[in-house]
């Protein structure tokens, strides 16, 4: 593992340098999106009422200033206070981070699960009717709106057949029809990629040669196509989490389910700068996590990575 | 007992037969009776905050307004009655005397006493407390609370709508013990009311759960146990309540009225809103600083097709700026006219040479808004008028009206909060109000005549005529009252109130039962 102490600080380095990026960007563009007191108070408030609370909240101060307070209260793991909550906005918003990993894991495990074998196996019957059947869902998949997905699930799956409630946060039932809606782009990203890396594989000479040796076709696929074909598989695996994170602000809307999606949506509507700051942190924080993980995967996966 | 992998199964088959033969029968046999002991309802947006005095959002108030008391109720029919005041006087011009309702306790067991209701009052314009509803009681001079059964309040002037604003928001009583040792955040998190509810638990953009107040001094509520969820999505809160999955919802869209009412199981249930939705005018800006343009504009509105076509019916046309169902409504007056024809003239009365006209719409901020301003748009065009529609977000639209800066017209909603034009037309576009865009001193001096009189006789007239001075000069363009419907179970017996007020007091609200 030579060379691994500087690769892992030079990741680190720039993972808390897209960090900064990401808060910086967001202050800059909440300040720029609006004033939220008038939405805080009613229409017929007295503008010494308005100026009283733009003090009480810091509004008043330059922004230069509330961006050193902004980035220094970062650093201790403070967010601030929500304007709307009016609780610290780190605690509204871990409130809502276990309701998004459930629905966010939950999509991705379905995803993959489903998505795998589905592409492995269009790969292997390639142009047959499976393929052509699988591939079509994908496209399907990829291309319709999640707004539109859920509620076409909503009213068939939920409404018609009855098989699933229609909305709310619950047990494993509640979480079938939003982890589907937004598992469905992810879920076609993977089949597609699949069965295009594993043909890739499958025309390899390696292959050709365990097959000329006899190897069953199932050790074929499971010993030397997958193995070999799992690199971009997973590389698109971390990068389709953001996707999910970015998927969920829609679906949780939908599904009026409680996660940090529908609060970023709506804490931007109510230009609660502390909840969205924090919000965008925390998912940055995630999907950088994520990725570097999946970049110390790579080594466990290929030995060639590691030695680089 | 030992359970096999089989009998589990087996279990599970049971389970889930009986479960649709139920299901099927709730629906179809049972649709008009249930046997249900927990109301379930879903709304477009969830609770901000719990503490009464720190909201004053629809979706809050239809919580706040049942887990606490006023001292006096806007029942339904519009009509004010007793709440925690059993009777009320007025003293000479200023003193007002409330007699309270003896052996009410709070959820936490304490008794409520005048020292609350004093209390409570005082809170709302305390500095320190900075609470959201400081502007509520401005008028009153000071509290007494002479024993534990007697309120005496003297207003600064004369306020002949002193008990109507007791009822709104802002007049929830809280309880002054409770409050002091929880503190504010404590008390927002766990708040304690004397309402036909209590508050159990609340997971934020979930759903929160109430339990019935047995004690209640009005009679326990018609169910158990209420639970509040929020369902932003129209569809999905459509697809809930057809399910049956929540007996009422709110902010029904007039186009899904068909949909709701065609179902066996379900109605549709409306009040007629107290308030107007208008086009509120920046008289200032040219051409609209001149009333011919405006009589012009609104003479070429075609009110009578919005409301058939965009609103299925569902509202009425206005008469000018008073509401209908409320105090000194001129029931005699026409609807507002269309006369594309005589707004022509006016226009060139007026020397109108094609000035941009602005319609700063939002999206949904009222219902249907965007596209009632791109039908007035065409309406407005063919009369010859150049107009702009330019579409702004909700925050944008908050700031604008603070900062009075729209650049033409845009929509309103003003909700009349007493029952009177005085909470609605006086309160808006008086002078310093929020929409005031427009000064005539006649009728300035009317507004306030009007608000420091107890004689109701005289403040009709006043009324009378500051409508004329309204209908020549129209600060607002009045398009329709609409009605607020709700999606409702058939065996939900309940009757919307126009204030956005949910009232499920025993009084109003029943599970129509085999």
């Amino acid at each position: 593992m030579r060379g691994f102490l500087p690769f892992l600080a030079h990741r680190l380095f720039r993972a808390l340098v897209a960090l900064w990026l990401v808060s910086t960007v967001v202050f800059v563009v909440m300040r720029l999106s609006g004033d939220p007191v008038p939405l805080l108070l009613p229409p017929d408030a007295p503008t010494s009422e308005i100026l009283r609370v733009r003090r009480d909240l810091g509004l008043d101060q330059p922004l230069p200033v509330q961006y050193g307070v902004f980035l220094g209260n970062i650093l201790r793991g403070d967010f601030g206070r929500s304007i709307h909550f009016r609780e610290p906005a780190l605690h509204v918003v871990t409130g809502y981070l276990g309701a998004t990993l459930e629905l966010g894991l939950t999509a991705f495990v379905l995803a993959t699960l489903i998505a795998v074998p589905i592409g492995l196996l269009s790969a292997m019957k390639r142009n047959s009717a499976i393929d052509h059947a699988a591939m079509g869902l994908a496209l399907i998949g990829q291309s319709a709106p999640t707004f539109f997905l859920g509620i076409l699930f909503i009213l068939l799956l939920a409404l018609k057949a009855d098989l699933f409630p229609t909305s709310g946060r619950g047990d494993w039932r509640n979480l079938v029809l939003p982890a589907l809606t937004l598992g469905a782009f992810t879920m076609a990203s993977i089949a597609r990629l699949t069965r295009s890396a594993v043909l890739e594989v499958l025309g390899a000479d390696y292959i050709r040669t365990a097959r000329a040796k006899g190897v069953t076709e199932a050790w074929v696929v499971a010993k030397h196509t997958l193995k070999n074909a799992a690199i971009p598989i997973v590389t698109i695996t971390g990068l389709q989490f953001g996707t999910l994170l970015g998927g969920a602000v829609v679906t949780e809307t939908v599904f009026s389910w409680p996660g940090i999606g529908r609060l970023a949506v709506q804490s931007i509507y109510n230009r609660d700068y502390p909840v969205v700051q924090c919000t965008v942190f925390l998912a940055a924080l995630m999907f950088i996590v994520i990725n570097f993980a999946v970049d110390l995967l790579y080594g466990v996966l290929d030995p060639r990575i590691r030695a680089h | 007992m030992e359970l096999t992998r089989r009998d589990v199964l087996k279990g599970a088959a049971a389970l889930g037969a009986a479960g649709a033969v139920s299901g099927a029968l709730a629906r179809s046999a049972h649709a008009q009776t249930t046997q249900k002991k927990e109301l379930a309802t879903a709304q477009g947006g969830d609770i901000s905050k719990f503490d009464p005095h720190f909201s004053t959002s629809s979706n809050d108030i239809r919580v706040s307004f049942n887990i606490f008391d006023n001292l006096t109720s806007r029942h339904p029919d519009g009509k004010l009655y007793p709440g925690l005041a059993t009777e009320w006087k007025l003293d000479g011009q200023t003193t007002w005397r409330f007699k309270l309702r003896q052996g009410v306790k709070y959820h936490n067991g304490d008794p409520f006493t005048s020292a609350d209701a004093k209390w409570s009052l005082e809170r709302t314009y305390d500095a320190n407390v900075k609470t959201m509803v400081a502007t509520v009681f401005t008028t009153i001079d000071h509290i007494e609370a002479p024993d534990p059964a007697t309120l005496v309040i003297h207003t600064k002037k004369p306020d002949p709508l002193f008990p109507a604003r007791l009822a709104f928001y802002g007049g929830q009583i809280v309880p002054k013990k409770y409050t002091e040792s929880a503190g504010a955040d404590g008390f927002n998190a766990k708040p304690v009311g004397t309402g036909p509810v209590r508050f159990v638990s609340w997971v934020k953009d979930d759903k929160l759960v109430l339990d019935a107040n047995g004690d209640y001094w009005g009679g326990k509520p018609d169910f158990d146990r209420m639970i509040v969820r929020s369902i932003p999505e129209t569809a999905p809160r459509i697809a809930a309540l057809l399910k049956g999955e929540v007996d009422v919802i709110t902010q029904l869209p007039p186009d899904q009225g068909e949909k709701l009412s065609a179902n066996a199981s379900t109605k549709v249930q409306g009040a007629l809103y107290a308030g107007l939705y208008v086009l509120a005018v920046n008289s200032k800006r040219p051409p609209l600083d001149n009333p011919l343009v405006k009589q012009a504009l609104s003479l070429s509105i075609d009110r009578e097709a919005i409301v058939k076509e965009l609103w299925r019916g569902r509202g009425i046309v206005p008469s000018g700026p008073i509401a209908k169902g409320d105090n000194h409504f001129d029931a005699s007056l026409p609807p507002l006219a269309f006369n594309p024809k005589e707004a022509r003239e006016r226009l060139k009365k007026a020397g109108y040479k094609g000035e941009e006209v602005f319609i700063e719409t939002t999206v949904a901020y009222v219902s249907q808004d965007k596209a009632m301003s791109e039908a007035i748009a065409a309406m407005w065009k063919d009369v010859g008028v150049n107009v702009k529609v330019e579409v702004i977000e909700y925050s944008v639209r908050a700031q604008k009206n603070r900062e009075k800066s729209f650049k033409g017209v845009f929509w309103s909603d003003p909700t009349s909060t007493l029952g009177d034009p005085d909470g609605m037309m006086w309160r808006l576009l008086g002078p310093g109000g929020p929409q005031d865009y427009w000064r005539e001193a006649k009728f300035d001096e009317l507004g306030n005549a009007a608000r420091f009189s107890v004689d109701e006789k005289f403040r009709g007239e006043c009324y009378r005529d500051m409508t004329k001075i309204f209908l020549e000069n129209l600060p607002w363009l009045p398009v329709i009252q609409p009605y607020e419907d709700y999606g409702v179970q058939k065996y939900v017996e309940w009757t919307p109130n126009p204030n956005q007020q949910f009232e499920i007091r025993k009084f109003n609200f029943k599970f129509r039962r085999a």
